[in-house]
């Protein structure tokens, strides 16, 4: 404990070197760590878009369905999906599971028809799990979106909720009736009137101009679906183990079916997941790297101003290596002292920052912004801690080295 | 106690040959020896090889009988720190520590518990007097007091063997003699012999064996231990 002592009386013997030091790492940790929180806030926002925006925690699907495109609706489909979700819906493991259809086909007012792409879900199950009745909020605020509401549950009822930029399109409202053509199973064409009882916004604004939402009972009728399903959306109980519980699930569905794990299907979670860290990856770099910098500077400095220190040291019978270990001792006090600071701080100005609801410009490809939220991951501030740590003890090994080797009798002489 | 045995140690110095050469001497236990001689007669250089800072080009340094100088820089470090002690001209006192701290640095090196170290250290201080000034730090003492601090730091794990290097040479003569005076007494006291380079009369008139270096060879050596 002799060499942590006099480390620390080392680091306090330059207070405003050693304060501007602090202050580098102090700025290297909040730049870090908030970071990690907005990036934290990011991920989180988009996973729980992907899996409440349909996609669940596992999808079931036909193992080609991802591979092209479908000549007829169902054509790669879930046979008997319905009674392969009521078999799963048993399993403990898991909350529900959600049928679906999907189709494409032509939404027409008259004089004007639009492409769609269409999902036909279960109006019962949808809103419990699903985030729908939040984009409906969003719809409702668009024009002609007032009114809207989610689909009726009876069986029979023939409406439809449309993307506010479908519906913008054919000049539909909420009350609006438009008839919607697809193609069945066997490749026949057929239509039906529908009501329009809400609209959406999803909040990207392609699906926006393509989307369309009736009850699983209306698509089935429409594509001539019978018992199969395009796919099935299955929500865990627990959603951290769906990495865990996919091969269960897998090996309960069947060789005929896949099953596959929101994070692999949600492909602009994964995009933006990439995008980012390559980012925060590089800036962090670039952080680490200023305060390796300072910090090398400034115990090499301290060594050079000690280095007659040393030589008594060195003749009273310090070892070489205690001399490194001295030195990575104070690094190893900056570290912790600038990592504490930098952990307050951090913490009152997320505080701070998240007190303000500050709205953030929406993303490429999104039609609305968000609100700032710095998450508090503990994991990113350990690593972040952890980094600085490495990369203060790595700054301290080159002036600890240099110290070392100096002869003995040459530093006594040093003025 | 210490034998130095044909030592030669050679260096370049303004494009002329410096250093020791062929030097042989023996220091008895309990012995006061002074290495006198003017600037450049090769004290210091010798000082550092007794005192295994460096190594000789030739010859053995013997100490307590074990030959000491050609052992790995490890083992003559431990040998520093467990056998010698050392007094620098500017006294090398650490300014961050207080002088009971300076005292309790080898002695914790040493392996002794904190507490140990703090009685040994101040039963040390007290030897050279300077029991009311323990926690002051050294931008606090004078110079005189300084360098007993730094005596006290030399002396406290006990050495057979302290080395100071022209320990008079940034004291007044009000300072230098009654530390010399110290020197001498600690001799008495505990056995410890001192080897010291100076070239200072009231040093060299305390001694109890005189080494005369000149260009870096002995010419005489006066008085008996």
């Amino acid at each position: 404990m002799i060499l942590a002592r006099l480390a620390l009386r080392n680091v306090l013997r330059n207070r405003r070197r050693t304060g501007l030091t602090l202050l580098v790492v102090i700025a290297g940790f909040m730049a870090l760590s908030l970071a990690g929180g907005f990036m934290a806030q990011t991920f989180d926002g988009l996973s729980q878009a992907a899996i409440r925006g349909g996609i669940g925690h596992i999808q079931l699907l036909h193992p080609s369905a991802l591979e092209g495109d479908e000549g007829q609706s169902l054509e790669f489909s879930i046979p008997d999906g319905e009674a392969l979700a009521a078999r799963l819906r048993q399993d403990p493991a898991i909350l529900d599971v959600l049928p679906r259809i999907q189709f494409m086909g032509l939404l027409s007012n008259g004089p004007k028809s639009v492409a769609f792409l269409g999902t036909g879900v279960d109006p019962g199950r949808e809103p419990k799990f699903m985030a729908v009745l939040d984009s409906l909020k969003d719809g409702a605020k668009a024009k002609g979106g007032e009114g809207s509401r989610w689909l009726a549950t009876e069986v029979g009822s023939r409406e439809v909720i449309l993307g506010v930029g479908l519906a913008k399109s054919l000049g539909a409202a909420v009350g609006s009736s438009l008839t919607l053509m697809s193609t069945n199973k066997e490749g026949g064409l057929n239509a039906v009137d529908v009501e329009v009882v809400g609209l959406q916004d999803v909040g990207l604004r392609e699906l926006n101009d393509r989307l369309l939402t009736v009850s699983l009972d209306s698509a089935a009728n429409l594509v001539d679906a019978g018992p199969a399903r395009s796919r099935l959306s299955i929500l865990l109980k627990r959603p951290g183990d769906t990495a865990l519980e996919l091969p269960r699930v897998q090996a309960l569905a069947g060789k005929e079916v896949q099953a596959l794990p929101w994070f692999e299907l949600a492909s602009f979670y994964k995009q933006v997941k990439l995008l980012y860290l390559a980012i925060f990856g590089f800036m962090g770099l670039v952080l680490f790297l200023v305060v390796l910098l300072a910090t090398a500077n400034t115990l090499l400095m301290s060594v050079m101003e000690r280095v007659r220190e040393f030589g008594t040291l060195r003749a009273m019978g310090l070892q070489a290596g205690q001399l490194t270990s001295l030195l990575q001792w104070e690094g190893a006090l900056l570290g912790l002292s600038g990592s504490a600071c930098g952990l307050v701080l951090t913490l009152l100005f997320r505080v701070a920052v998240n007190a303000m609801h500050l709205q953030m410009p929406s993303p490429p490809g999104t039609s609305h912004g968000y609100e700032l939220n710095i998450h508090w991951v503990p994991m990113v501030y350990l690593g972040v801690f952890l980094g600085l740590q490495l990369t203060l003890q790595l700054s301290a090994l080159f002036p600890g080295l240099k110290a070392a080797k100096l002869r003995i009798v040459e530093a006594l002489r040093h003025v | 106690m210490l034998r130095l045995h044909n030592l030669t140690r050679a260096y370049e110095l303004g494009g002329e040959r410096a250093g020791v050469f062929d030097v042989s001497l023996e220091v008895p236990a309990g012995c006061l020896a002074v290495l006198a001689g003017p600037s450049g007669s090769g004290k210091t250089t010798l000082l550092q090889l007794a005192g295994l800072l460096d190594e000789p080009d030739e010859g053995e340094v013997i100490l307590q009988g074990q030959r000491v100088s050609r052992l790995p820089e490890k083992a003559r470090c431990d040998l520093r720190l467990r056998r010698l002690g050392f007094v620098f001209q500017s006294f090398n006192l650490v300014p961050v520590l207080s002088a009971l701290e300076n005292v309790m640095l080898p002695l914790q090196l040493q392996g002794l518990h904190e507490a140990a170290a703090r009685q040994r250290a101040a039963e040390t201080l007290d030897q050279v007097g300077l029991s009311e000034r323990m926690e002051h730090r050294p931008g606090q003492l004078s110079g005189g007091q300084q360098q007993r601090v730094a005596i006290a730091r030399a002396l406290a794990p006990r050495p057979v063997l302290v080395l100071a290097d022209e320990p008079t040479a940034s004291l007044d003569h009000a300072h230098g003699g009654p530390l010399m005076d110290l020197m001498a007494t600690q001799c008495k006291a505990s056995g410890v012999s001192f080897l010291v380079a100076s070239h200072d009369p009231s040093v060299i008139a305390r001694a109890n064996l005189v080494f005369r270096l000149q260009d870096g060879r002995l010419t005489a050596t006066e008085g008996a231990a």
